[in-house]
């Protein structure tokens, strides 16, 4: 008990507790502790937590492979892929300059001045640093594998967006239509395409949105047919008398429109999420710190 | 009439996968076609741009690359259009990192820039690392690397992304942390980026900051540039294309653009008529 | 182009177009490229954090040049001191490796604890400060000004402070549930309701144009790859795919639900 549940919730209760106390006392050893070192062993043990991860990755895919479950196929392309990374990762430089140019090995490096005739020496480049370095075997990897794949998983989703508006995205109520009108708005008035439509335009879709409510609403066919004509009618008169300028009236231009709403109703609800959210982590780090929450035990 | 309700009601039960294909059309044919629209700037992005300028030149910025390959299209744009204006500014660049993949779309930004050339076919850019930038490189901790940074840069990086001790290096003289740069921004993705920047960066250090967003954070990120924690936002992907036109560098944000604009139409015909269908489908089904 | 470069553009655009063929059904190209997605990404990120942060900020601490423990052979040179205090993260990282056997699954959790202490130590202020007080006050609006025109559909104005005062309370307002929303408190509510809404509608426009934004991002990868300079690497790869999945779906029936 005494190591597997008293000392992690004294280690959160003290250091929790050093960290926000930090952020208050002026006392030049505490800050430099927790501003420096208590953030690198923070820094430190999640890139063990890396390596924990990956470890129970291949465990469980390697179970899968041993007891050949279904799809155990799969588990070991997944255990082949992950050791061809680690290789190149740890076990290989990758990058071997010939003055500003980079080879993948020792003996391409050669080749290549053998070829060239040149005087140049190989230089390998330091280990930790072929992580980072431009034209290395491990950059190869990132860009032809790593990249490719983490971006099309991501770019997948725009395909069951669409799916999505079309068939789940109801307005069955009016907080529901209030939610698509303003999607619709900003989704429009935020690309080229939205200032090229006319507000003219809009004023003319709003006046028959209005017509098909009186219809639904009030079934009156004369007040509809009033209405239409009317309002047609007076966006009309309008238009011909200013011009039919694209941008005017400034309220029916999508651009504008969306400006306004992202920037004043939109950020109020916002801003009312991030408040909430922002009192909801302070209760929360406050129970962590207080020994309240003992989720991260697993209770 | 009713002929009419039919065809709605059966294009409102489509396979999904035709909405797929279309989709993916609304997309592909304005990439393989270019078409030329015009961008609008938006107050936000304005803010941004006049931030910049607003540096007093030849400063000390840092550069914070938070994103990866997942989100590139968005941010990787708005990260090379804030280095060229910052160099353009005679502003030194520190580029620094939170995501792991950080660290390439920081070198194929500066490749990207290097290899620019004029239409004399000279180099527009003739930038020299340890002169004009310096790659910090990358650094697990998320809020606690920046907390870091605040404190003591010396103690989070070390070496630089090529080994280099930091000590060593001429450009690094003088900087012990945030507070000796004149200006912060990141290009931020998510987990750990412009939020955590505001919090334990710029609002602790009071250091002028501004950020690059994808499509989907513009929205909680918001709040901030309002209340001036950020000096303007660029937001998204039409964020960084009316960047680019601000700085005069039309990019791949601008040519993309117009499958944006398709796509959005696409999708409003989509909710617009799943809608129709869906209200039709109600009142047939209440009449029956 | 080198070698490397298009062996590696055939590679990504199979990856990429097996990834895109979930969208017609499940099937063996999609299932081969998320696994490599998964082991791949794995050994990346444990990479990039052993030689970011253990190799320099852990052993060069712990093993510097001319340290104490130098005798053991091992000497990072990163420009630090020994610091014995360091002992600390590696004995937590230790364990935590340990703990991947089952019997020892507890030892993780001192990691654990104390990456949540920093967490909650950092954010507690962080989202105090940044969250709650900056946007406490910056709701503090100019109303009664002479200066700000009535309504102004860009800029500041008075109208525009009004409703942002208002929707900020009414919908903070709809997140207290220890009194009964009803009567005039339940209106109130319901109006910070219709904001949030507005909100949520936004966060849908702006996460549409996200998505759509990183599918212009691969289509554009998949049309360079197509080019002469890459050997036409989507063209072929999307080929072979879509003979082999025609192949496989006429072996493999799609099951109608009932």
């Amino acid at each position: 008990m005494l190591l597997k549940r008293y000392i992690p919730i004294a280690i959160v209760a003290f250091f929790g507790a050093l960290t926000l106390s930090a952020w208050f006392i002026d006392n030049e050893t505490i800050e430099t502790f927790a501003n420096d070192d208590a953030t690198q062993f923070f820094d430190i043990i999640a890139a063990f937590a890396v390596f924990l991860g990956a470890l129970n990755l291949l465990k469980l895919q390697f179970i899968k492979v041993l007891k050949q479950q279904s799809g155990w196929i799969y588990s070991a392309i997944a255990i082949a892929s992950f050791f061809f990374a680690f290789i190149i990762g740890f076990f290989i430089r990758g990058a071997y300059f010939v003055g500003e140019d980079v080879y993948f090995s020792q003996k391409a490096a050669e080749a290549a001045i053998l070829s060239s005739g040149s005087s140049e020496v190989v230089v390998p480049v330091d280990w930790g640093a072929h992580v980072q370095t431009d034209g290395s075997l491990f950059q190869w990897m990132f860009k032809y594998i790593f990249s490719p794949l983490s971006a099309t998983m991501f770019a997948l989703l725009a395909f069951f967006v669409a799916s999505a508006s079309f068939r789940a995205f109801r307005a069955r109520n009016f907080e529901a239509s209030l939610l698509l009108v303003a999607g619709i708005i900003i989704m429009l008035g935020r690309v080229p395409v939205g200032s090229l439509i006319s507000s003219w335009t809009i004023m003319y879709i709003l006046a028959f949105s209005i017509g098909i409510g009186i219809n639904i609403y009030l079934k009156n066919r004369n007040m509809v047919f009033g209405w239409i004509l009317g309002s047609c009618g007076l966006i009309t008169g309008f238009g011909m008398t200013m011009g039919w300028p694209i941008d005017q009236p400034a309220i029916f231009f999508l651009p504008a429109l969306q400006e306004w709403i992202y920037l004043v109703p939109n950020l109020a609800g916002s801003r009312a999420i991030l408040i909430g959210i922002g009192l909801g982590i302070v209760a929360t780090s406050l129970r962590y710190i207080f020994g309240l929450e003992k989720s991260y035990l697993g209770e | 009439m009713k002929f009419l309700e039919d065809i709605i009601l059966r294009l409102g039960a489509v396979d999904r996968r035709v909405i797929f294909v279309l989709i993916g059309l609304a997309v592909l044919i304005p990439l393989l076609t270019p078409i030329s629209l015009p961008v609008r700037e938006t107050p936000t992005t304005v803010k941004f741009y006049d931030g910049i300028e607003d540096i007093p030149k030849n400063s000390k910025v840092l550069v914070s690359f938070d994103y990866g390959p997942s989100t590139r299209p968005e941010i990787h744009p708005m990260n090379v259009g804030v280095l060229r204006h910052m160099l353009r500014n005679g502003h030194q660049i520190y580029i620094s990192c939170l995501w792991p993949d950080g660290i390439y779309m920081a070198l194929d930004a500066l490749e990207e820039i290097t290899d620019e050339v004029n239409p004399d076919n000279v180099s527009t850019f003739d930038i020299k690392e340890y002169e004009d930038y310096i790659l910090l490189g990358y650094r697990p901790g998320a809020e606690a690397v920046i907390k870091g940074l605040a404190s003591d840069l010396r103690k989070v990086y070390t070496v630089d992304a090529n080994g280099n001790f930091i000590d060593d290096i001429e450009m690094m003289d003088g900087i012990k942390n945030l507070n000796d740069f004149a200006y912060i921004y990141s290009g931020s993705a998510g987990y750990p980026g412009t939020f955590e920047w505001v919090k334990y960066g710029g609002d602790p250090t009071g250091v002028p900051m501004s950020s690059g967003t994808t499509s989907v954070q513009v929205n909680e990120v918001i709040p901030y540039v309002q209340t001036g924690q950020l000096i303007g936002l660029l937001a998204g992907m039409p964020g960084a294309a009316e960047y680019e036109k601000l700085i005069n560098v039309p990019g791949i944000a601008i040519q993309g653009m117009a499958a944006q604009s398709f796509a959005h139409i696409v999708i409003v015909i989509f909710i617009v008529f799943g809608n129709l269908a869906f209200f039709l489908k109600q009142r047939r089904d209440r009449k029956y | 182009m080198s070698f490397s470069a298009i062996l590696g553009a055939w590679i990504a655009a199979f990856l990429t177009l097996g990834i895109f063929s979930y969208l017609y059904r499940d099937n063996p190209f999609y299932k081969i490229a998320e696994h490599v997605f998964v082991g791949v990404s794995a050994a990346y990120v444990a990479a990039i954090s052993f030689w970011t942060q253990i190799y320099p900020n852990l052993f060069g601490r712990l093993f510097p040049k001319d340290g104490p423990l130098a005798f053991t052979g091992l000497e990072f040179d990163f420009n630090h001191e020994f610091n014995i205090l360091y002992l600390f993260p590696m004995l937590l990282g230790i364990m935590m490796l340990i703990s991947v056997f089952q019997q020892f699954n507890w030892m993780a959790r001192w990691g654990i604890a104390y990456t949540v202490a920093i967490a909650a130590g950092l954010k507690a202020f962080g989202y105090l400060n940044s969250n709650v007080l900056n946007q406490v006050k910056a709701s503090s609006v100019d109303i009664f000004s002479g200066s700000l025109p009535f309504f102004s559909l860009g800029g500041d104005s008075v109208f525009n402070n009004i409703v942002l005062v208002v929707g900020t309370l009414s919908a903070l307002m709809y997140f207290y549930f220890s009194k009964e929303q009803t009567g005039n408190f339940g209106r109130f509510t319901r109006l910070g309701i219709y904001f949030l809404m507005i909100s949520f509608g936004a966060s849908f426009g702006f996460a549409v144009m996200g998505r759509i934004s990183l599918l212009v991002g691969r289509f554009n990868d998949l049309i360079e790859y197509s080019s002469a300079d890459y050997n036409y690497a989507t063209l072929g790869v999307l080929v072979f795919i879509i003979v082999t999945l025609g192949f496989w779906s006429f072996q493999n029936p799609e099951r109608k639900e009932n």
